[in-house]
């Protein structure tokens, strides 16, 4: 059943949703016998964070490296801004910024570094470099440590600088695969503030997460379970006919693994 | 081709060189030992032996042999003794190879035109210096006995007789037959190959096992300036270690080059390239720093030091072996050093070897390029 995506886009009350920005149209990938992404249609409005929240081994990796170029659909359409994801690739990536779920950064490179190899890539030079090193670094308290090596910062710190080198050309569509995971709880409430600000900026986002709490904070959340969406809404809507969000989740999923029902979510 | 994207890694390449302790040893302390080790071990060349000589003899013809043995370049006459209990002693402690004894009655027995001998102790412990002494004072004391028996027929006929027909072997090419213009060539090639492919090998393969080959792919950045802006770091070092091992082959050992310096740097150009590009293919084959090690000794490390002569002739080789040698690339660099070197030839001669080097590196490159675009970058 085509477009899940498109039942809420009407629906939301979210006042910075646009138009949608990306656009995946029946997208599956499969890897030999295994198909880890299976006839996936959503859209992500300009302006949105959108959560892609599912077990391990769900397919949320898979399409988010298809959508971050990184990988091709075995069949199916993704367009970013207009461009088409697999022909535009070189025109696509300067758009976006991905931090995949075992994010590498230089080990054996400063923070510094790290984020000038960044600026080297997408030609940041003169006044602008010394702006944007201090602002995103800022941003993640990253400041006093420039001089530190990655491999020695705390794995939550890690994480934002991962954060800090994929915002550093400032793309108009983040895509991040799980970035919180195992990351202490002071540090991802930090790295969802970040997130929220570069949202009142106007960026897209596209996040991945295995924690439900972090699905509410999204303005739409997909549910992804054994390579499809089961549904796409906003969190008000999946909590409204259930007591909370993991009951409503759990529901679904089973329905599904009972080979229930394919309809829309609860509605 | 974006040179923003190259400079970009090339930085970022040259920051990881430096902080990594194994590749700063093998990229200069590895060469620099290299070159001394084998240009001081394997100079197997023979000259101012450390010489005893004991004269039981004691006449004017004794002194005059023992004065022509000092005065020859290859051995060089540091103690007289008494007796050769003395003799055997200093050779025991290693401190000369070689003793002449010369027998009481010596001048007698050559004045009667009898069988006059001598004796000369041998250290023998290394026996490739053992024999090229031997060889050496076999071949002084026959000038010798040549000159005398000349000196003798002169004297006592009326006329001037010309010498007899006098055999000497010419060597060509190297001829003052120094081992180590053979070895400065094959060191060269062994270098580059440590620094060019040996050290390339890890760089693609430590980015996928840390992870940041995925960073990499999302940026946008093509293969070919990723491969160029990791290779250019590596190529200035190997270029400048190839400088200091010619620099140092001329200093140390007096290795001078006979054809022109800038043909010598075109050609290393090119094979630094040829290794670099055969470093980085087996670490975007392998993925796997480990196995990319592996596989980079065998492929490049050892065909370069079995073909550079260090270890046997490839003549003494089994046939096979010749064969593999024409798929390596060391072979056709040491064939341009050794015409460079010591032949003193120039392009005119040497462009087929260089053409090979190119064309190996068109191919390897290109395979490179290809693996990677199929993973998608
Ligand atoms: N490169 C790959 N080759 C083969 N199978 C893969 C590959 N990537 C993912 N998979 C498989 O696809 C499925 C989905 O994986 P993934 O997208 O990583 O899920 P998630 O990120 O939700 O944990 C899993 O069964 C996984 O084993
Ligand atoms: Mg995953």
């Amino acid at each position: 059943m085509p477009g899940y995506g498109n039942d809420c886009s009407g629906n939301t009350d979210s006042p910075l949703l646009g138009t949608p920005l990306v656009q995946l149209e029946d997208v599956s990938k499969h890897f030999g016998l295994i198909e880890a992404v299976s006839h996936v249609s959503l859209q992500v409005e300009s302006g949105s964070i959108f959560g892609l929240v599912g077990s391990d081994g769900a397919g949320k990796s898979t399409l988010l490296r298809m959508v971050a170029t990184m990988i091709k659909p075995s069949s199916g359409k993704i367009v970013i801004d207009g461009l088409d994801v697999m022909s535009q690739k070189m025109r696509v990536k300067p758009l976006i910024g991905y931090m995949p779920q075992r994010f590498g950064l230089y080990q054996d490179l400063t923070v510094g570094e790290n984020i000038d190899f960044f600026m080297d890539i997408f030609g940041i030079f003169g006044a602008e470099r010394g702006k944007r090193r201090e602002r995103y670094l800022g941003f993640s308290n990253l400041l006093p440590f420039v001089d530190r090596l990655a491999g020695a910062l705390s794995g939550g710190m890690k994480q934002k600088l991962g954060l800090a080198c994929v915002l550093v050309h400032q793309p108009k569509v983040l895509i991040l695969d799980e970035p919180t995971n195992g990351v202490d709880p002071v540090s991802r409430q930090e790295f969802w503030d970040i997130l929220g600000e570069m949202r009142q900026g106007g960026m897209t986002i596209l996040i991945s997460t295995a924690y439900l709490d972090e699905g509410e904070k999204c303005d739409h959340m997909g549910l992804m379970h054994k390579s499809r969406i089961l549904g796409i809404a906003n969190p008000e809507e999946f909590r409204s006919h259930y007591p909370n969000l993991e009951e409503a989740m759990i529901h679904r999923i089973k329905e599904v693994d009972e080979g229930l029902i394919y309809d829309r979510f609860g509605l | 081709m974006n040179l923003i994207n190259i400079k970009a890694v090339s930085r970022k390449e040259f920051y990881h060189l430096i902080r990594d302790f194994r590749s700063m040893y093998l990229a200069f302390i590895i060469p620099l030992l290299l070159i001394l080790m084998f240009g001081y071990a394997l100079s197997l060349d023979v000259d101012n032996v450390k010489t005893m000589v004991v004269d039981h003899d004691r006449t004017e013809l004794s002194r005059d042999f023992i004065r022509k043995l000092d005065a020859s370049s290859y051995f060089k006459v540091i103690y007289h003794l008494r007796d050769t209990v003395a003799a055997i002693r200093y050779l025991d402690q290693g401190s000369t190879t070689m003793a002449v004894v010369i027998p009481p009655g010596w001048t007698e027995d050559i004045k009667a035109d009898r069988e006059a001998q001598m004796q000369v102790l041998l250290d023998g412990s290394d026996p490739n210096f053992a024999s090229l002494s031997r060889g050496y004072i076999t071949a002084f004391v026959e000038a010798y006995n040549r000159d005398r028996f000349i000196d003798f027929l002169n004297r006592s006929g009326k006329e001037r007789i010309e010498p007899p027909v006098d055999g000497r072997i010419r060597v060509w090419f190297n001829e003052d037959l120094e081992s180590q213009n053979f070895i400065v060539p094959g060191i060269i090639a062994i270098i580059i190959m440590i620094v060019g492919a040996m050290l390339t090998s890890l760089v693609i393969a430590r980015e996928y096992e840390n992870g940041t080959m995925e960073t990499v792919r999302s940026l946008p950045i093509r293969g070919g300036e990723f491969l160029i802006g990791k290779a250019i770091p590596y190529f200035l070092i190997a270029l400048t270690d190839v400088l200091v091992a010619v620099f140092m082959g001329q200093v140390l050992f007096g290795v001078v080059m006979k054809s022109s310096f800038w043909l010598m740097v075109l050609a290393s150009t090119i094979y630094i390239s040829v290794a670099l590009s055969l470093g980085l293919l087996i670490s975007i084959a392998t993925k796997s720093q480990l196995v990319a090690n592996q596989i980079a000794i065998l492929v490049t490390f050892l065909p370069s030091m079995l073909l550079s002569n260090f270890v046997f002739p490839v003549e003494n080789m089994p046939k096979v072996f010749q064969l593999l040698t024409y798929i390596v690339p060391a072979t056709y660099f040491i064939d341009i050093l050794n015409g460079l070197y010591l032949r003193g030839l120039g392009l005119d001669h040497l462009w087929p070897s260089y053409l090979v080097l190119v064309g190996m590196l068109v191919v390897l490159s290109n395979i490179g390029f290809a693996i990677l675009k199929k993973e998608g970058m």
